[in-house]
């Protein structure tokens, strides 16, 4: 499991923000997109550590999603609840929604509008989601902010 | 932004849990036509928009508005059928309106209620079945007679009297809670038209233009009486319809609420107003004000559905001639008027549908459907009262009710303001059964996991009787699954959304003191239309043909040719499959009996299930956009179908497969329409420099006198079509017929553009199919 904490030690909150934003930008145009799952949730929980206006997002929220891959390698547990986000490598029934993916290129295509190819996944049987489906809408509402803001693309 | 704004406002304050759902769903509608803001902002002679802009998206939170969560900061910039939408917009439903719909929508709370069942988990795999009520129940026809024959005061009226009988069991009590419910929602219907009038006033006040501010005056006028009183003429008659619309709109999504008779409904007050001194040319007018509201609204798909199964607009069917309850022809002169303004403005919406009966309805009524389904292109499309009277007969409906059907959405035909028979309710896809019986229950899409019953793998089938009993097994199990669907959304529809307006116009509610949704109606019924007919019988009979029959290869040498998509070492065989004569929409009487065991077991089967109303599942056989996206999802067939490719319409033949127009007539019109009660479209394209209008009413008239259902044509050619495509530019307005509506060619998703042109084309001059490529 990455490192946040590791990977930011000894920066300021910009910096790490910065870093952190880069290497989920970085995570997108890698071929297998491997690292993407947890560039993307490591981004995400330094955004609402330290950005107001994107924490609202989650403020009065409880959720709780589970990210594995297919193969059974990967399988993170990620809880909302009342401004917090946390993040653990974990497999839990008792949560609303379930996103099961093939890799993490299969992810992203899923998951951000900007890279979708919803055919292909579809095709290739290779996103499934089980549960309740307006969980998972709202997590890709908060994945495609995070990269519009980046890639300065924010209407 | 209006609706989802009010709806959550009033959900998170002034709602009390306490009231009875139908108790709540009435003060939700009082409250929101109260609230919903009067807006006149073109030059229309009729008051009202569906939205608060004059032309706009309705989001529905209770529905599938949340499915756009994902995409609200791009969904202005993407390139298909993009919606306007504002930072401050994308906030407000971001933060305030979405969440709270978190775990109330219809899709939630069913499954919830369900314990997330296999039967709505099968449905999210989305090749095997779509069920509708996620996102509406609105495929229906209202009583809209009842609106301008009587007036929403005296429908109030009689739900009081009927509010104050005596009784207090619980039955009793419920009732009581339905007549307040229609009550309080009419009453906001008339609060919404005052408040017209009042705009309409205003702007009157201010207009400096004396012709526009007589019109917004009348307008006034108009509003100031009407829904709430029955209406004088044929202007306030039609802003009446119009005024309850724009309020079934905000109880449903429009998907199909169709408009029923207008012909028979509007006539005594177009004859009135005629022999006051209406000119024909103010009548057109006036129809054609009421086209152009009723497309004031757009649907709402996410980039997904936008793929897939994009470029649908409301399909809101009106109906015109045919026979009255009598059987005499009910062909009047509006009915002139009202294909005049269809043929002036050439509208996706309505999507207009010409009742004909053979023998009463005149020569001059059919040369006439004819000439202006050549002059725009696509409109209307013909149905055959006997073919339909006696279909609706069969399913219980009585001789009179029967005749006075209507079309709902595409084709479908229903005895209009009393029956609810939610016709769309189910989109299956016939092909993912076939794929079942060929895998022992699996999916190619689905991989290894075991979806369907273990039935013996095909490869190890010894007889074709063998097969077809596979085929059965996967059908009956997909089947069930549906209907199990179908009726757990029904049940979350009861659970927390009734609907009193659509209600307070359907006979029988008010008599039963029951919701619409609750089985209030005199009939009810759900309808379950079919993907992928003839795609199904090809590769069935090429199975019987080519593996039992003639022994030419094995069941495993079709399977691995499929599952190489028919490439280069299948070749020979492809061709030999696709050559041959045994082909729905032929002579053959293989594909004949195929045809007629599918229909005959989807039908019996079908009707074996209750909903949850306590009525039958009818089966149809049109398809909307969803033949190419459920053919974009699906791998090659055994018929000689590459993979992806869009399945065929409806119930039309496999493009190339049925050359000759007679044939493909004959073996349609053959088929038992009264196991076909949901409807049927058939999607012919002529070629335009060989359709003469006799040539055409004839192919019409034969078609129905054989037994034909129902039948509808473009009247283009593949290579107007192909230069549309890539000069989508040059071609704004041009609009085709898809299978049961029509649509902009522009909005079409690529792989239903494919459809249309490669959809066979006939030459009347010889009979024969034009030959493609």
């Amino acid at each position: 499991m990455f490192d946040i904490e590791k990977f930011i030690s000894g920066l300021s909150v910009d910096k790490a923000m910065d870093r952190l934003g880069e290497r989920f930008l970085k995570s997108l145009e890698d071929e297998t997109a491997e690292t993407f799952l947890e560039a993307l949730l490591a981004f995400m929980k330094i955004k609402f550590m330290f950005d107001p206006a994107y924490r609202k997002n989650i403020e009065e929220f409880r959720g709780r999603y589970q990210f594995r891959s297919k193969d059974g390698g990967v399988a993170v547990l990620v809880n909302f609840e009342d401004g917090d986000m946390k993040i653990r490598e974990k497999t839990s029934d008792d949560v609303n929604v379930t996103v099961s993916f093939k890799d993490g290129r299969a992810l992203m295509n899923f998951l951000l509008s900007a890279n979708r190819d919803i055919l292909r996944g579809l095709l290739n049987n290779e996103v499934l989601v089980a549960g309740n489906l307006n969980y998972m809408y709202k997590f890709g509402f908060m994945a495609n902010h995070l990269q519009l803001e980046l890639t300065g693309n924010l209407p | 932004m209006e609706l989802p704004r009010n709806i959550t406002h009033y959900m998170k304050h002034p709602d009390n849990p306490a009231d009875s759902p139908e108790l709540r769903a009435g003060k939700l509608y009082k409250y929101v036509m109260e609230n919903k803001r009067p807006v006149i902002t073109d030059e229309n002679l009729l008051a009202g928009t569906t939205t608060a802009r004059t032309i706009g998206v309705v989001l529905y939170p209770d529905f599938m508005a949340l499915s756009i969560w994902p995409e609200l900061e791009t969904i202005s910039r993407r390139k298909k059928n993009p919606f306007g939408i504002t930072r401050a917009e994308i906030d407000e439903l971001n933060f305030d309106i979405f969440p709270y719909w978190l775990d109330r929508t219809i899709q939630e709370v069913a499954r919830k209620d369900n314990g997330n069942p296999l039967c709505q988990r099968i449905m999210e795999r989305i090749v095997f079945y779509i069920a509708t009520k996620v996102y509406s129940i609105s495929h229906t026809v209202p009583n809209y007679a009842m609106v301008v024959e009587r007036g929403l005061l005296d429908i109030i009226r009689e739900a009081r009297e009927r509010e104050l009988s005596p009784g207090s069991s619980k039955e009793d009590r419920a009732k009581k809670d339905f007549y307040q419910a229609v009550q309080l929602s009419l009453n906001g219907i008339i609060s919404y038209a005052a408040n017209l009038s009042r705009e309409a006033d205003r702007l009157a006040a201010k207009e400096v233009d004396t012709k526009r501010r007589q019109e917004l005056l009348e307008m006034a006028e108009v509003c100031k009486r009407v829904p709430a009183e029955r209406p004088r003429t044929f202007r306030e008659a039609l802003n009446a319809i119009w005024i309850c619309k724009i309020a079934l709109h905000q109880e449903n999504a429009n998907v199909a609420l169709s408009l029923g008779r207008l012909d028979q409904v509007l006539y005594p007050f177009y004859a009135e107003d005629i022999k006051r001194g209406m000119t024909l040319a103010e009548a057109v007018e006036l129809i054609g004000c009421f086209w152009l509201k009723i497309a004031d609204h757009v649907p709402l798909s996410p980039e997904t559905g936008e793929e897939l199964f994009g470029g649908s607009g409301s399909n809101q069917a009106v109906t015109l001639g045919g026979v009255d309850i009598k059987g005499a022809d009910a062909v009047n002169d509006l009915t002139y008027v009202v294909l005049k303004a269809t043929e002036l403005l050439r509208l996706r919406d309505p999507n207009v549908n010409a009742r004909y009966y053979p023998q009463v309805s005149k020569k001059e009524y059919l040369d006439r459907l004819c000439e202006v389904n050549i002059n725009t292109g696509a409109t209307p499309c013909f149905h055959n009262d006997a073919s339909a009277v006696e279909a609706l007969s069969g399913q219980g409906v009585s001789l009179e009710h029967a005749r006075d059907y209507s079309s709902v959405g595409c084709v479908e035909p229903s005895s209009g303001g009393r029956t609810y028979g939610h016709t769309g309710c189910i989109l299956m896809n016939l092909t993912s059964a076939l794929e079942m019986a060929l895998w022992g229950g699996k999916h190619r899409l689905t991989e290894d996991e075991q979806i369907g019953p273990k039935t013996k793998p095909a490869v190890a089938m010894t007889s074709f009787a063998e097969f077809k009993k596979a085929m059965e097994t996967q059908l009956g199990w997909l089947i069930d699954q549906v209907v199990t669907l179908n009726n757990n959304l029904g049940r979350a529809h009861q659970e927390i959304h009734p609907t009193p307006m659509l209600s307070a116009f359907m006979e029988g509610c008010m008599e039963k003191g029951k919701d619409v949704i609750s089985g209030g109606a005199t009939y009810n019924s759900s309808g379950a239309a079919m993907i992928g007919l003839a795609d199904v019988v090809d590769s069935v009979t090429a199975i019987q043909e080519f593996v039992f029959d003639k022994k030419k290869f094995t069941m495993a040498e079709i399977i691995s040719a499929i599952n190489a998509d028919w490439s280069v070492p299948y070749k020979k065989l492809q061709a030999m499959v696709k050559a041959s004569p045994e082909k729905f929409g032929t002579d053959s009487r293989m594909a004949r009996a195929n045809a007629d065991w599918l229909i005959g077991f989807l039908h019996d089967t079908f009707q074996g299930k209750e909903n949850y109303r306590g009525g039958k599942y009818t089966v149809g056989y049109w398809t909307m956009t969803n033949h190419a996206g459920f053919g974009a999802l699906t791998g090659a067939l055994p018929s000689g179908r590459m993979k992806n490719e869009p399945f065929a319409s409806g119930i039309t033949p496999v493009s190339g497969s049925a050359p000759v127009l007679t044939s493909c007539l004959n073996f349609v019109a053959r088929l038992d329409h009264t196991r076909i009660a949901d409807g049927h479209a058939l999607n012919l394209k002529y070629t335009p420099s060989t359709t003469t209008m006799s040539r055409f009413a004839d192919t019409v008239e034969a078609f129905f006198k054989m037994g034909g259902l129902q039948v509808q044509f473009n009247i283009i050619d593949r290579k107007t079509l192909e230069d549309a495509r890539k000069y989508p530019e040059k071609y704004p307005d041009l609009f085709v017929r898809v299978s049961g509506y029509t649509a902009y060619f522009k909005d079409l998703n690529p792989h239903m553009q494919q459809e249309i042109i490669t959809r066979a084309e006939y030459d009347l001059g010889t009979g024969e199919e034009q030959k493609y490529g």
